[in-house]
């Protein structure tokens, strides 16, 4: 039984970091984001002889894909679909706690609040396969198997992700972005 | 208006083509403004995105609650039983896709762990990947530079300590690129290099050694081995390409061994 946590911690908790993240762009709020990590690392435990050598990384962000799918499932089944919180004191604290310099801090929480608002207004799909990409810097054929659909599946939706993305950052970035050459 | 190649042009940035299509998306986007454009526009915006909130981390709060979960389903008062068999919320739904996503490859993964006995040089592999890896940097192919059989296998001779099966498989898809000398198990091993439609695959070959047998077929990041062994030699051939294909080349050279086998027996 040691032993077999002690795999799991080796080969499974060692991405918790990154489950963390992808599930923090997927979920409207930190908190729902803790609950779908939690849920996906112990539905993670429990059906571990299954992942057998695969990449775990890919497994562990393809399970906090599938329980954040259920989580928003049985959210919208009570109907009300909240808008992306932009007052959470988590999220400021958050960004409080990321420099020791509180001016610096606060210009990269509104930096990074306002990708995350950019982020949090495409369509999920789309969302996912930018994180996969850009932030994880996941391989087409792990971004594949993580939101399991075919790899030319996965090259068509970046490309039109990437497109969405440009084109509302552009909006909101002016003159900055087609300088990067 | 759009480029039809704007896809391979995306692949290219993401890393995701082999030398040769490097090359060649490298000279189309010489010519074509728009996919310069696009190139532009796909390092803005990965900047754009790395820009976000960095390397965030889980919370620790989360990591010990995480912890005390375990610890309870693992904890030797509460073996996997009412616990686990309890189905949390959902779950008969997150299985199905468990099922159709993460599952399709576990079961592949686990169809590939098969093959590695726990005695089988598990650093082999990785080497072997590497070295495939570095073949692909630019005028890191090829030594000698023939699709003449011919040519490459008596320069084999003065460049490795073994002369593996080269035969030019063009009629059946695999053309002969080239060769190269590598080092590998603590020899000079040679490379044989096809292509194979847009895919490269390298085929090493070096002395069979004690280091245990090789799986025959193995995953690595994505790329794929495959391993034999004929008369005193091992062989691995990897590539980003298909298993059909692979293992097709496999066939080819093992056939094209068995030949050359014969005919030496007989004395020709």
């Amino acid at each position: 039984m040691d032993d077999r946590r002690g795999r799991f911690e080796a080969q499974v908790l060692a991405h918790l970091d990154a489950a963390y993240r992808f599930a923090r762009w997927l979920c409207r709020s930190p908190g729902d984001a803790d609950d779908v990590v939690q849920d996906a690392v112990l539905r993670a435990w429990r059906s571990f002889e299954a992942l057998r050598g695969t990449d775990a990384r890919a497994w562990l962000l393809a399970i906090v894909r599938n329980c954040h799918r259920t989580a928003l499932a049985r959210h919208e089944r009570r109907a009300s679909v909240p808008l992306p919180e932009e007052h959470d004191p988590r999220l400021a604290a958050a960004a409080s706690a990321t420099g020791a310099d509180p001016e610096h801090a606060a210009i990269a929480g509104d930096a990074g609040r306002a990708l995350e608002r950019l982020l949090a207004a495409l369509p999920e799909e789309h969302r996912e396969v930018l994180v996969l990409r850009e932030v994880e810097e996941l391989s087409y054929r792990e971004i594949a198997a993580v939101a399991g659909v075919p790899i030319g599946t996965v090259m068509s939706r970046l490309a039109r992700a990437r497109a969405a993305f440009r084109t509302q950052w552009s909006q909101q970035h002016p003159g900055e972005s087609r300088e990067v050459r | 208006m759009k480029c039809a190649e704007s896809l391979r042009v995306q692949a290219y940035f993401d890393a995701e083509v082999d030398a040769v299509a490097a090359a060649e998306i490298e000279r189309h986007a010489e010519h074509c403004a728009e996919c310069r454009a696009l190139l532009g526009d796909l390092a803005a915006t990965r900047a754009a995105l790395r820009s976000g909130p960095g390397e965030r981390r889980a919370p620790p709060a989360l990591r010990e609650r995480i912890a005390r979960l375990l610890g309870r389903e693992a904890g030797p008062l509460a073996p996997r039983s009412a616990a686990a068999a309890r189905p949390l919320p959902g779950a008969r739904s997150f299985w199905l896709g468990a099922l159709g996503g993460a599952g399709v490859t576990a079961l592949a993964a686990a169809a590939a762990i098969l093959w590695w006995a726990p005695a089988a040089p598990e650093r082999l592999p990785d080497e072997l990947l590497a070295a495939h890896l570095r073949s692909l940097m630019p005028a890191h192919l090829t030594d000698v530079l023939s699709t003449d059989q011919h040519t490459v296998k008596p320069w084999f001779a003065g460049h490795a300590d073994v002369s593996p099966v080269v035969a030019d498989f063009t009629p059946q898809g695999y053309r002969l690129l080239g060769g190269r000398a590598d080092y590998l198990e603590r020899q000079r091993a040679a490379v044989v290099v096809y292509q194979h439609g847009a895919h490269l695959i390298n085929v090493f070959a070096w002395g069979a050694g004690a280091a245990g047998s090789l799986p025959s077929t193995a995953t690595r990041r994505g790329y794929r081995l495959a391993c034999w062994r004929a008369e005193d030699l091992d062989y691995c051939a990897v590539s980003d390409t298909g298993w059909d294909e692979l293992l097709g080349l496999e066939r080819l050279l093992r056939a094209s061994a068995a030949a050359a086998a014969g005919a030496s027996a007989r004395g020709e």
